[in-house]
């Protein structure tokens, strides 16, 4: 099994770098090569890492949340998993490259560093940390997908405004379109992430006998779910159009990068586990 | 294979002499039956405000097509036209003009997407007048496939290549659907109805047309089935509007940089497409600095349609592969006609030989013996006759073989010396 953790462990980043040149390739190039099959590539890489997920799972019997580049992987997965939804759901095909480059990223990072060889405290091998933690990783991921749909679109607005016609305008999809699919990403990650708040408020007062709830991370997380909250209401109540959708995004992706490092560094809280 | 071809077009005269020669549909009636009667045995007329072209097989082994041309210009004498400003075809070059023709890449709009329906329109014209047959029939499907193909299969056909259309172009860049987006048509002229011809195809929810002179707001109006808004209340309604293009022949501005700032206050920061293609414009320019508003002009959409022109250029290649094929496709079916009379007469020499001898014992023995002699003796000559019959039309289709073709058509007339029998089977009916 520890050798099946390991293959996995080096094809990993390999399969996300073939997915994302699939994907670079088709957003590049105008042939048809692989239009479709992209789709395909992705796919095989979910798979494979839902399956070294979980043989990790049941080797060292605890859920993949134990340290900082077990966190990674998850999180490159869950960046994965949420673009491949999207893509699904909206069959929009041309802007895998810019998501998948973060995966690989968090997995190339994860690959290098990754050990087993620590001792676990008891607390991090419950499942409903596992459910905590791993619904915070996808509502972050899907801040961090709707900051890079954030970000084309502010690149094609720009373009259109300067009359540059180039790649981007040619192969990103339309600015209502980016908006879009900023602002869906946007409301996936406030619910996945109201899901760990609320899995928090019941769990970690059970497991830990230190809690408070002024804990540095605590308060900064509700703090970014305020204002995540707030973005969605805007749109609804105040019909905030493009821009100013996708700049609130981008500042708030931007705002939960610096709470996560901010807290992780700064201050000593019982929701430190690394 | 006698086909011919002459054209006149973009790359041979001058535009003047393609309009003044521009026949229509009633003139191509009138000269299909004098090229009937004096030059070919079936073909067709191509006249676009581009190209007059006629294609078909000739009546005679001549490959003289300076007759034609001659009946042509006096047929519709034109000012300056030359007999140097046709060029000539034949065979292979006619078969790859055509394809050439129909592509669109032989085109003065690279891919214009209309030629293929004029290519069609000629046809039909030659159908009804009783001047097609079933060789020139096989030359247009082939030219129609080769058509449908290079839309298909390449990007030959793909962008905007005039302004109104990259106008569209750029609003489809902007909006996602739409079907719930208004468009304001500033100037009913000939610019302004193709804009917005344009955006009712791409499905624009709403249009209206403001003009100075109402009565032609309202003639266009009435043809798209769109609102009208009165010029002197314009700069009041322009925040109902998402789209706004402008192409009115006014000597100023007739839209300020604060009438588009008022506008965009009131949508609250909806975005807004304006597309400025009069000239001199229309709207000030200064408007692109306006946040959420999209400002092109001539100049910006010419860029936009530059590129579209380059990318099709790109793909002439291909769609030259996809020439390159059907012409070994139609060229492999024309060299099977060569072969068929002989297989023809093979097929008809042993089919008269088992006639003959069923006929011999036809009376001595029953009629369901005879029946089942009948039957095996019919699959005993195709089982004979099929592998030759195969070999002979493989070399023909490959129309690398010609010799080769032509020396075992010739073997086989000789080995059962059809073509005398043939000759007094003809001398006997």
């Amino acid at each position: 099994m520890i050798n099946t953790i390991n293959i996995l462990n080096l094809l990993l980043p390999l399969l996300y770098t073939a997915t994302f040149a699939a994907y670079a390739w088709d957003f590049l190039k105008e042939k048809l090569l692989f239009q479709n099959s992209k789709r395909i590539f992705l796919l095989t890489t979910i798979i494979i890492h839902i399956f070294y997920l979980f043989i990790r799972t049941f080797e060292f019997n605890h859920p993949p949340i134990t340290s900082k580049f077990e966190i990674f992987s998850v999180l490159a997965f869950s960046i994965a998993l949420s673009y491949f939804i999207l893509e699904l759901l909206t069959d929009i095909r041309g802007t895998g490259a810019f998501i998948i480059l973060i995966a690989i990223f968090f997995q190339v990072v994860s690959s290098l560093f990754i050990s087993h060889s620590y001792s676990v405290p008891e607390v991090l091998r419950n499942r409903m940390l596992g459910l905590h933690v791993i619904s915070a990783l996808l509502g972050y991921s899907g801040f961090a997908i709707s900051a890079v749909y954030g970000l084309l679109f502010l690149k094609l607005y720009k373009n259109i405004k300067t009359n540059k016609f180039g790649l981007f305008f040619n192969r990103l999809p339309n600015l209502e379109i980016l908006e879009q699919l900023s602002y869906y990403a946007f409301v996936i990650g406030f619910i996945l992430l109201t899901v760990a708040i609320i899995i928090g408020f019941i769990w970690l007062p059970q497991a830990f006998p230190n809690f408070r709830y002024t804990d540095p991370k605590l308060v900064s997380t509700f703090f970014i779910w305020v204002l995540y909250g707030i973005g969605i209401l805007s749109k609804i109540l105040a019909n905030w159009y493009g821009k100013k959708v996708v700049i609130f995004s981008i500042t708030g992706f931007g705002l939960v990068i610096l709470s996560l490092v901010l807290t992780s560094i700064l201050s000593h809280s019982f929701h430190s586990f690394y | 294979m006698n086909i011919t071809g002459i054209s006149l077009n973009h790359k041979t005269a001058p535009i003047e002499v393609r309009e003044a020669l521009h026949l229509n549909r009633e003139e191509i009636a009138d000269f299909i039956p004098r090229l009937r009667e004096a030059f070919l045995e079936e073909g067709f007329v191509i006249s676009t405000c581009n190209r007059t072209e006629i294609f078909g097989f000739l009546k005679n082994d001549s490959i003289d097509l300076n007759p034609i041309i001659s009946a042509l210009i006096n047929f519709k004498p034109v000012e300056g036209i030359k007999p140097e400003h046709f060029k000539k075809y034949f065979s292979c070059g006619a078969l790859r003009h055509i394809y050439n023709v129909a592509s669109g890449i032989d085109s003065l709009v690279i891919g214009d997407s209309q030629i293929l329906g004029q290519v069609k329109e000629s046809f039909e014209l030659a159908e009804e007048m009783n001047f097609t047959g079933s060789l020139i029939k096989k030359f247009f499907d082939s030219a129609i496939r080769v058509g449908k193909r290079a839309i298909r299969e390449t990007g030959i056909g793909e962008g905007a290549v005039s302004i109104s259309y990259a106008a569209v172009q750029v609003v489809d860049k902007i909006f996602a659907n739409l079907s719930k987006k208004s468009a304001l048509i500033i100037g009913a002229g000939e610019t302004g109805e193709l804009a917005a011809i344009h955006l009712k195809d791409k499905g624009v929810g709403k249009i209206a047309i403001a003009n100075r002179t109402i009565e032609r707001a309202e003639k266009l109006a009435e043809k798209l089935h769109s609102e009208i808004v009165p010029f002197q209340f314009l700069k009041e309604q322009l925040h109902n509007f998402d789209i706004i293009i402008s192409a009115t022949s006014a000597p100023n501005t007739i839209i300020s940089r604060q009438d588009i700032a008022a506008a965009v206050k009131k949508r609250k920061g909806s975005p807004l497409c304006i597309v400025d293609i009069a000239m001199p414009r229309d709207i000030d320019p200064e408007v692109k600095n306006i946040d959420n508003v999209f400002y092109n002009d001539i100049d910006s959409l010419k860029i936009i349609v530059d590129q579209n022109m380059q990318r099709r250029v790109n793909q002439i290649p291909e769609v030259e592969k996809i020439i390159m094929e059907e012409m070994v496709s139609f060229i492999g079916w024309y060299n099977t006609l060569e072969v068929i009379p002989t297989i023809k007469s093979v097929r008809d020499f042993f089919e008269s030989i088992r006639t003959d001898e069923l006929e011999k014992i036809k009376h001595k023995i029953s009629d369901e013996d005879y029946a089942k002699l009948d039957d095996m003796t019919r699959r005993m000559i195709g089982r004979i006759l099929h592998n030759p019959t195969i070999k002979l039309r493989s070399l023909a289709e490959s129309g690398t073989n010609y010799q080769d073709t032509a020396n075992y058509s010739l073997i086989l007339k000789e080995l059962f010396d059809i073509d005398n029998k043939n000759k007094d089977n003809n001398s006997k009916d």
